[in-house]
């Protein structure tokens, strides 16, 4: 097993250098200054030259480039051309929040996502079934950010039930705070894995092994959650992989909403300053939970389905 | 290696808890012991007012900091003698006006013990300013700088200024600060700064803000509000959200039209303080690119536009102006002040006879960058409108506020919009946007002349040059408006508006004081808040 992680770590390098690549040439190529744009635009251009100067701005674009590979060999991201701070530490800082929020949304879509799939697919066809759809053509439709800014305008500004900014200060008060956010992303992950559910369950519920145990005397409930639902938790586990991909780049969005810390911001800001160590730090985390996010979802195939061995 | 799904679970549910607790701590309570102010940015970046780069981390540089002179709070001096005396006491110049002697005022105490300030911290500060600031520019003109007693200080200038205390001692980068601070601190000092003002540095927070307590050996007294927190909200639904709700006390209005009246739609009691003049609207012409080249096209152009409407459209903050100087700074011309000839009032009709009589009866056609930004977009729009009804279609290519502040400093621009904020230092901005040495270039190292003035047609060189060796303030502002007038003629640059800067404040906040005119941030050290 430990060489199964060790090769598919090996095999993901090459995909994260690629990314790496496009991210560092595309930020040179797009138009805008990151002297200029630390600086403000009435520096003069003494300050301009010797910003660029003390950056490596002015270096040839390979030595640059170099430079950036050298930083990512040796986790040394160096420190940010916009803050007062070293790159890692901004990620240090913002990480935590985003993951947060990306867990406290997977928790909520899978408590409420697999029980929705199921009863639609137990319903099939029936008012409950209906309902459903409706549930997840609304949750898949509506942008994060406009239900973002329903339930803040809600629930937060006409009822104060919730707080309206930031992440909270102790662990109460952050469970506060990331209720509305972790709401907004839950909504669309229970349209999908709901759906995922009913589907699966649907196509499982029409097995011979089901059709047997119904013929055993086995009760309904069994029926479903013992031989149904279990057995349709592979195809889910490849689902929620790329739930969870998808809550983590949907939080850039949240996280300008409800104004919380947090990996997307960070970024959102990083990419309007032109703070280049950011942006490539950034990048490479994103990568990195893609790349381990893929590989827990392997490793969670085996633990669901013994059939699966490693080779 | 075997997985069970309870196995994961709990490994996901520790892996929560630990993102929870390892987080730092946010904000808290609102109360009537701070004061909350939201700032437009992501997050500060130094508090060192040398190094300050960013606007919104002006307002809490304002709290922890001071200078020799000071304008009153909620005001511009226009004119030196409408200074007051800060951490100076009382200041003399010699009859050439190249030295100036200012006493310094005794017992003042630098934050967190670092002592008394002395003369030897002011000629540090000044130092600092001139070589190692993000503004060395201002400070040119200082030839030397000694301490000539223990509280006197003794500055030589290359040449006379009679605008010394507004374009070089009230000037950020010329705070006073603490030596032994600075160099016990090293690069740390950029983040944890010490100064003189009503307010010490509490905590600086590079994700949520800048956090400040009342500083109780203040030598004007200590101040009302024991707290002030900077608090950075980057989104303005965001920021406007915990306006209404109560969770900051202060915002900074978006620039944009009719935003000022749809906050104070949605509740009445808040307050809106603005500064006139705010930063300068200026539309810069190309003057290396044809049709700008024709002086007649750049006149059917200004006729074309009117100042008033645009400023009309972004009402309140919007203020017109005539010339490059706004009408209240001393070389500014009001519109009626204005030879006829030179006030190019909005008339359509006349603009496209001035484009027929320049050979382009069918109108002109052109492609112009300008910024997403809110106040940028929104004042092409207008202009552009404006235009069309003359005949005159510009193309806009709308990109951000980075890319587009790129694409002007490498003369890729065509009618260039700037927006800036300056004090009444009419040498300081001109010298940015008409001297031949500060012309743009393709390369990006050049300055802000974007239009080439000065080298593409005859400019204001010499006319600059007598401004710098004016001694009275009678004779620089002389000079000043008769660069105004050539300006009008040569149009190669004009005068579109000022926008005011504005906040919005919860009632519950009493600043004191009247904010009238003056730099994008104000005091909060004789603020209450019931």
């Amino acid at each position: 097993m430990a060489r199964y992680i060790l090769v598919r770590v090996l095999d993901s390098i090459p995909t994260i250098l690629l990314v790496l690549t496009l991210v560092f040439l595309a930020m040179r190529i797009l138009p805008g200054d990151p002297a200029l744009a630390v600086l403000g635009d009435n520096a003069h251009p003494e300050t301009i030259a010797r910003f660029r100067e003390q950056f490596g701005l002015n270096d040839p674009l390979w030595l640059q480039y170099l430079n950036f590979l050298r930083d990512v060999f040796t986790f040394d991201f160096g420190n940010s051309l916009v803050k007062n701070a070293p790159v890692a530490t901004l990620i240090a800082n913002n990480l935590p929040y985003t993951l947060e929020l990306t867990l406290a949304a997977m928790v909520i879509g899978i408590t409420f996502g697999i029980p929705l799939g199921v009863m639609a697919a137990v319903r099939r066809n029936k008012w409950q079934d209906n309902g459903f759809r409706v549930f997840s053509l609304v949750g898949y439709a509506v942008p994060d950010f406009y239900l973002g800014a329903v339930l803040l305008l809600t629930f937060s500004l006409s009822l104060g039930w919730f707080p309206i900014n930031g992440a909270g200060t102790d662990f109460a008060s952050r469970m506060h705070h990331i209720v509305l956010p972790a709401l907004t992303l839950a909504m669309l992950k229970m349209a999908f894995i709901g759906r995922l559910t009913r589907t699966s369950l649907l196509e499982v519920l029409g097995r011979d092994y089901v059709r047997t145990a119904r013929a055993k005397g086995a009760s309904e409930r069994r029926v479903v959650y013992r031989h149904g639902l279990r057995n349709a938790l592979l195809p889910l586990s490849t689902g929620l992989g790329l739930s969870i991909l998808s809550t983590l780049s949907g939080s850039v969005a949240v996280e300008l909403v409800f104004n919380r810390p947090g990996i997307g911001r960070l970024l959102i800001e990083a990419i309007t300053e032109r703070d280049y160590p950011v942006i490539q730090a950034g990048v490479v985390v994103f990568a990195s939970v893609v790349v381990i996010v893929n590989l827990l979802m392997d490793l969670v195939y085996v633990a669901v389905d013994p059939r699966i061995r490693v080779q | 290696m075997r997985l069970h799904r309870r196995r994961l679970l709990q490994v996901g549910a520790l892996g929560m808890a630990g993102s929870l607790l390892s987080a730092p701590a946010l904000w808290a309570q609102n109360s009537s012991n701070v004061i909350r102010i939201a700032v437009s940015a992501g997050g500060p970046r130094s508090v060192d007012p040398n190094q300050t780069t960013q606007g919104a981390d002006n307002w809490s540089t304002e709290q922890m900091f001071e200078q020799l002179v000071r304008p009153r709070d909620g005001q511009f001096a226009t004119t030196d003698d409408e200074y007051v005396p800060t951490l100076a006491t009382s200041w003399e110049a010699s009859d050439d006006g190249l030295t100036w002697v200012f006493q310094i005022r005794q017992g003042v105490q630098f934050h967190k013990g670092f002592g008394e300030m002395t003369a030897e911290d002011v000629v540090h500060s000044f130092n600092r300013a001139r070589f190692d600031g993000v503004n060395t520019a201002v400070m040119g003109n200082i030839a030397d700088v000694q301490a000539s007693g223990d509280y006197e200080v003794t500055f030589t200038l290359t040449g006379p200024d009679p605008l010394f205390l507004g374009s070089t001692v009230f000037q950020n980068g010329a705070s006073i600060v603490s030596k032994r601070a600075e160099e016990e601190k090293g690069e740390g000092f950029n983040t944890d700064s010490i100064g003189t003002g009503p307010y010490q540095l509490d905590r600086f927070d590079i994700e949520n803000g800048v956090f400040l307590s009342r500083f109780e050996d203040y030598w004007d007294g200590p101040a009302n509000i024991e707290r002030v927190e900077c608090l950075y909200i980057a989104d303005t639904t965001a920021q406007t959200l915990a306006l209404i709700s109560g969770d900051v006390d202060i915002i900074e209005a978006v620039r944009a039209p009719g935003w000022v009246d749809q906050i104070r739609q949605r509740d009445s009691s808040l307050l809106v303080d603005m500064t006139n003049p705010g930063s300068f609207m200026t539309l810069h012409f190309n003057l290396n690119v044809a049709p700008f080249d024709n002086p007649l096209v750049r006149k059917a152009i200004a006729t074309s536009i009117s100042s008033e409407i645009v400023a009309n459209a972004m009402a309140p903050m919007g203020q017109p102006t005539f010339t490059l100087s706004p009408p209240e700074y001393p070389t500014g011309w009001a519109h009626d002040e204005l030879p006829e000839e030179l006030r190019y009032d909005h008339d359509p009709e006349a603009a496209r006879e001035l484009l027929r009589e320049a050979g382009f009866p069918n109108g002109i056609e052109f492609t112009a960058n300008t910024s997403q930004r809110e106040d940028y977009r929104s004042s092409m729009l207008i202009v552009q409108e404006l235009m069309r009804a003359s005949g005159i279609n510009m193309r806009l290519n709308i990109m951000d506020h980075s890319a587009y502040h790129g694409s002007n400093r490498q003369d890729q621009n065509t009618l260039a919009l700037h927006a800036a904020s300056f004090p009444p230092v009419a040498l300081d901005y001109m010298m940015r946007y008409l001297s031949t040495g500060a012309e743009v270039k393709p390369d990006g190292s050049g300055g802000t002349n974007y239009s080439h003035y000065g080298i593409t047609i005859p400019g204001v060189d010499d006319e600059l040059a007598a401004m710098q060796r004016a001694t009275t303030m009678e004779e620089y502002t002389e000079i000043g408006r008769g660069i105004e007038l050539k300006l009008q003629e040569d149009l190669p640059v004009m005068g579109l508006m000022t926008l005011g800067f504005t906040a919005i404040r919860n009632p519950r906040v009493d600043l004191g004081y009247e904010v009238e005119s003056g730099y994008a941030r104000w005091r909060f050290h004789r603020a209450t808040k019931a």
